[in-house]
């Protein structure tokens, strides 16, 4: 339910700007959707197609780009990716929240909570 | 030269294939909009509690309880729920003010939601609000909504694994509540446990247990948001 509400906004945005340049077919759309979102892409990508029946956009490629989470530690300065567990006991990745180098919660997520509609491709 | 005759202007053909760039972060908008949501809160000097937690977990008995303790204190409550108004009756018995919002289909509550819901209410007459978001323990997390606090109610006969398979939604919360307490053991759910992985996920959390049949706990909820007096 989370990936069609999220992926209503989308279709609404795209169409929306589709119909603002005169486009008349909307050959692509770019995605960028961080991994700290937890969005299933092909569950965006199955709604995307649903929800684009019968538009404009009917037959545009649905391109969606995973973005990876990093970090910046606030008390050693450590820049990059961030540890996660991958345990398939708990079916979904767990981010720890914590600087993997000096252990300190004192971090900013730099990348991964994106959910952006990078660019779409259209045909006038 | 007039400034006009300067501009150029590229003309597109027709089918000729153009990149419009978008740029667009869907959940910056729902940020956006819940920041704006606290400044009309703190304008009227209201201070909002968002309650999350999973279906029956014990949001709305837990709402209840906190208006019996806080009789005669202005209270408010944003009562989100997929179709019914059950909640809303139980709520509207304790003479909170409440606006219901039915999110049909949606399994949270958003910014932009309890923008329309604020403007139902009569913020002067209030000077605490409870949000009681949609039973679900995934995307609420997701969505601020410009609430002061969040709270993550979960019980025990939901099972050891509750607070595990979900730890987002816990990352961003002041409080768990773990209500039904009094039934951990027909259930053999070890406490202690659920509170290591709640401390797990976010070491700044308060835990507090519940059981809102009697009340046990509800006086430690009140003092850890300082919602008292």
């Amino acid at each position: 339910m989370h990936e069609y509400t999220i992926s209503s906004s989308i279709a609404k945005t795209v169409l929306t700007s589709a119909e603002e340049n005169q486009a008349h077919k909307v050959v692509a759309i770019n995605l960028e959707i961080g991994a700290l979102v937890f969005l299933n892409p092909e569950q965006v990508e199955f709604w995307l197609k649903e929800l684009f029946r019968e538009t404009i956009a009917k037959e545009a490629k649905i391109r969606i780009k995973n973005i990876k989470p990093r970090i910046k530690c606030l008390d050693c300065n450590y820049e990059g990716a961030m540890k996660v567990d991958d345990n398939l006991l708990y079916h979904i990745m767990i981010p720890s929240f914590f600087c993997p180098q000096c252990s300190s919660r004192q971090i900013m997520v730099e990348k991964g909570r994106e959910c952006l509609i990078k660019n779409i491709e259209i045909v006038k | 030269m007039k400034r006009r005759d300067r501009v150029k202007i590229i003309q597109g053909k027709e089918d000729e294939l153009l990149d419009i760039e978008l740029n667009k972060d869907l959940l910056k908008r729902n940020e956006e909009l819940a920041r704006g949501n606290k400044r009309i809160l703190e304008k009227e000097n209201v201070l909002a509690i968002d309650i999350m937690g999973s279906i029956g977990s014990g949001k709305t008995s837990l709402i209840e309880n906190i208006l019996t303790r806080l009789k005669g204190r202005r209270i408010g409550v944003i009562g989100g729920d997929l179709t019914t108004t059950i909640d809303a009756e139980r709520i509207k018995e304790k003479g909170a003010q409440i606006v219901q919002v039915n999110t049909g289909k949606e399994c949270h509550l958003d910014a932009n939601l309890i923008r329309k819901a604020l403007r139902e209410l009569n913020l002067r007459e209030i000077d605490l609000l409870f949000i009681e978001n949609v039973g679900n323990l995934i995307c609420p997390g997701e969505f601020p909504l410009g609430a002061h606090q969040r709270v993550v109610v979960v019980s025990v006969t939901e099972g050891p694994h509750m607070i595990k398979k979900h730890p987002y939604i816990f990352q961003t919360a002041r409080a768990v509540v773990i209500n039904k307490v009094d039934l951990a053991e027909a259930m053999e759910v070890d406490l202690e446990e659920l509170k290591a992985d709640a401390l797990r996920v976010n070491p700044g959390i308060r835990v507090i247990r519940t059981n809102c049949r009697t009340g046990q706990g509800i006086e430690e909820v009140i003092e850890v948001l300082k919602v008292g007096v």
